[in-house]
């Protein structure tokens, strides 16, 4: 298991080449700006003045990439999450038990309510960066669109500036255990005859 | 196109049989009802009865899975299977409510519908309530969904099969035999672009050459979840039709297909698809297609 956190050197500056590296369906708008926003069974659009809006669909993949995203710009500070909450998954609820309270030994984030709430892929180090740089600002349910609008203002016009150096989350990767060394090989589990016939390698 | 080594277990739930070589049985198809909204009863019955008509007409099997989003909705919804899905066929029901789940299984149960139910799913978001559900209320068949939230990898989907990865203190195929089970669908856990979403195609073919069970997945998910085919609104629906052909070609026995609406594409599609994996695997491996396969259909 590799486990690797970069910082980089520059504290006020944005180096777009480094922001948001986890991808995601998400909007960017003023990379300063400090808030972002998450979308859950909305159909809300935010300003495209904040820094960041996007969906959260999974309670687990779904906030890593959240997470992952948010410390790369230390210039969001607020994290705005709208819409209803999803059935089952959670994921707004998770999302902010990861906030208040981490993950246990086994990666689940305490007293998250969703199905499977587990943080497999990014460190401890980068939870404990999210938990400190922002704050959670809990809109799930409200569905009043001007009054999600006006609480975006008032924390935008905040502005706290920048929480420090970007913080870059590199995905833990589990250990490779095979080389491959088959040309017909789909997988490092099976060998394909030529024909098609599979068996265990 | 594939064959396997492994043995291949198949099971029948009424006149569907689930498994085996590629080849042999025609793909199963899922066509999912009431995911989004307020179920509506008649419309539900109207997309059944289309399902089963292009079944007979192309010879691959449909199965309806039902989504039950709310408790009120487990009584309609269970009416409606009663009244509808004929008796020599199954049905799934698919929910992610925990509390909706264990309702489920008590009214399947005093229905007398568990030998005909395809419970979707077991995943390692199972908990200790569900289990006990399980248990008592215990369905004929269970998909197992081989989501690892830590490894997406085929080698992943097998951990979380085999140990529970962590998640849980044992695998999802342990705790399917404990729970009396008798017929396990393994699920190959399709996700989004971007999360290594081939791996489910590619895990088709490695589970069932680890394991010989059924297995299968819902790729249209991968599709569904992509925000990129937002800029080709009209080709979307045909590729997320298109997409569950990666299924029958990397040997994988069935298809979780999304919304019911896209059968009649579909079924032609697959039979179409069945017959030509059909045509190389008797050519290559002497697997004869079942009495049942579209292949004996066309060629009548």
């Amino acid at each position: 298991m590799k486990v690797d956190i970069f910082m980089t050197e520059d504290t006020n500056n944005i180096d777009e080449n480094n922001l948001y590296l986890w991808g995601g369906d998400f909007v960017q708008g003023d990379p300063k700006n400090c808030v972002a926003v998450a979308l859950l069974n909305t159909e809300y659009t935010p300003s495209e003045s904040i820094a960041l809006y996007g969906s959260l669909k999974t309670e687990n993949i779904g906030i890593e990439k959240i997470v992952a995203n948010i410390i790369s710009n230390p210039f969001i500070r607020y994290l705005i999450l709208c819409g209803d909450d999803i059935r089952g998954h959670r994921s707004g609820k998770s999302l902010i038990a990861l906030h208040k309270n981490g993950i246990d030994e086994n990666h689940r984030i305490i007293n998250a309510p969703g199905a499977i709430p587990y943080i497999e892929n990014i460190g401890e180090d980068s939870i404990n960066r999210f938990q400190k740089q922002i704050e959670i600002i809990d809109l799930l349910y409200e569905k009043d669109h001007t009054i999600i609008d006006k609480v975006v203002n008032e924390y935008s016009n905040k502005n706290p500036g920048s929480f420090g150096k970007p913080f870059i989350a590199i995905r833990l990767q589990p250990q490779q255990t095979k080389s491959i060394d088959d040309k017909r090989a789909l997988h490092s589990k099976i060998i394909i005859s030529y024909m098609g016939k599979i068996k265990v390698r | 196109m594939f064959s396997f080594t492994k043995e291949q277990k198949t099971f029948k739930i009424g006149d569907i049989t689930f498994g085996g070589q590629p080849g042999k049985y025609p793909t199963v198809l899922f066509g999912g009802l009431f995911f989004k909204g307020k179920p509506d009863i008649n419309k539900g019955r109207d997309h059944l009865t289309e399902m089963y008509t292009i079944s007979e007409k192309t010879a691959v099997p449909g199965v309806p899975d039902f989504f039950i989003k709310k408790e009120e909705y487990i009584e309609p919804i269970i009416k409606l299977i009663s009244q509808t899905v004929p008796d020599n066929l199954p049905f799934s029901v698919d929910f992610t409510d925990p509390a909706v789940k264990i309702q489920t299984l008590r009214t399947l149960s005093d229905h007398g519908l568990l030998d005909r139910t395809i419970y979707n799913s077991i995943h390692v978001g199972l908990t200790p309530e569900e289990h006990e559900a399980l248990t008592r209320f215990t369905p004929s068949t269970a998909i197992l969904v081989a989501f690892n939230p830590k490894d997406t990898s085929p080698d992943g989907k097998i951990e979380v099969l085999e140990n529970g990865a962590h998640l849980l203190d044992k695998g999802l195929l342990d705790i399917a035999l404990e729970t009396r089970i008798q017929n396990i669908l393994v699920d190959s856990a399709a996700l989004a672009p971007g999360q290594n979403s081939g791996a489910a195609i590619t895990a088709l073919p490695v589970i069932k050459e680890v394991y010989g069970l059924p297995t299968g997945c819902a790729i249209h998910n991968v599709v569904e979840k992509s925000t990129w085919l937002e800029s080709f609104p009209d080709e979307r629906r045909i590729i997320d039709i298109a997409s569950n052909v990666n299924i029958p070609v990397f040997g994988g026995d069935f298809a979780i297909f999304g919304p019911i609406e896209h059968a009649h594409t579909l079924f032609p599609l697959i039979a179409w698809q069945d017959i030509l994996v059909s045509e190389y695997t008797e050519s290559y491996f002497g697997i004869s297609p079942s009495d049942s396969h579209p292949r004996r259909m066309f060629q009548k």
